[in-house]
């Protein structure tokens, strides 16, 4: 069963950072829940950019495109809700352990080309989307109070959950090896 | 493994996309619908009569597309709320894919008349 502190540790992983598992245990309200997932997205779509000028790999620059374009079709219902519902987005611990981890991950990357960065991106987006879909689906949607944010959230998992299995085909079609 | 099946090789070169200036009475068979939603085409495989046309209709967040396995029809990109009437005046069996979500997979089964 779900438990927030496997997320904290999850998303420590991936940020790269330890984040206290006060963040993840306490619970979010619903513009800090609407400013961690606008902020993941916005982060895959960053990664995206990367891999577009990195990679020659037809499988992840197809795949990177399409991050662009659902991350920001997503997003893009984020913002219409959040203008009209005239509410601000707040940062939070979680949001800023993203960008940090993120940011991060991006300087490992550059460094990186051809087939090691292939295998690094793709390895980083299967890992990036399990954990944002855990916490997607085990803390924001139970913990959003707002009826239209719930169900965006819901369509948004639909999304990412397939973007997690376009993922694994991925690494697997790259034979990067454990 | 994809695979297409054609009937003589014609099918797929008969299809015609519609443009918006159709539907004044010189479409004789009916139009059927498949709807993209949570990532499938619904329904997945679907039976027609040659000359019968298909609307593809997304209601997902994500763009989708339904792409012929070898690009001989496509819908080409569907935001969200779009749709796109293709007809198919052969008969015959085509597989198809979103090219954006390439595990997202469909046919149709067009009947000789
Ligand atoms: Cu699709």
């Amino acid at each position: 069963m779900f438990n927030t502190l496997k997320i904290a540790a999850a998303a420590a992983v991936v940020a790269g950072s330890f984040i206290a598992p006060a963040v993840a245990e306490d619970k979010m309200n619903d513009l800090e829940i609407a400013h961690t997932a606008y902020t993941a997205g916005n982060l895959d779509i960053r990664y995206a950019h990367l891999a577009l000028a990195l990679s020659e790999d037809a499988s992840v620059r197809e795949f990177a495109s399409t991050m662009i374009r659902d991350h920001s079709a997503v997003n893009d219902e984020a913002v219409a809700l959040i203008t009209k519902l005239k509410v601000t987005p707040q940062d939070n611990g979680l949001s800023q352990a993203l960008v940090k981890g993120a940011a991060e991950k991006r300087a490992e990357f550059v460094k990186l080309s051809g087939k090691a960065f292939d295998c690094a991106y793709a390895k980083n987006e299967l890992g990036y989307h399990q954990i944002v879909n855990q916490t997607v689906e085990g803390k924001f949607i139970p913990e959003a109070t707002v009826a239209p944010l719930k169900d965006l959230l819901k369509s948004a998992l639909v999304t990412f959950k397939a973007h997690e299995k376009h993922a694994e085909n991925m690494v697997k079609g790259l034979n990067c090896g454990a | 493994m994809l695979r297409i099946r054609k009937i003589g090789g014609a099918l797929l070169g008969a299809i015609i996309l519609l443009t918006a200036a159709c539907g004044n009475g010189a479409f004789a068979g009916e139009t059927h619908q498949v709807v993209i939603e949570r990532f499938e085409f619904v329904p997945a495989t679907i039976t027609i009569r040659a000359g019968d046309a298909i609307e593809f209709v997304n209601r997902d967040i994500a763009p989708h597309t339904a792409t012929e396995v070898e690009g001989e029809w496509d819908t080409t990109e569907l935001a969200k709320g779009q749709a796109s009437r293709l007809e198919f005046a052969a008969a015959g069996t085509s597989d198809y894919f979103c090219a954006f979500h390439p595990h997202m997979k469909g046919k149709v089964i067009v009947t000789p008349q």
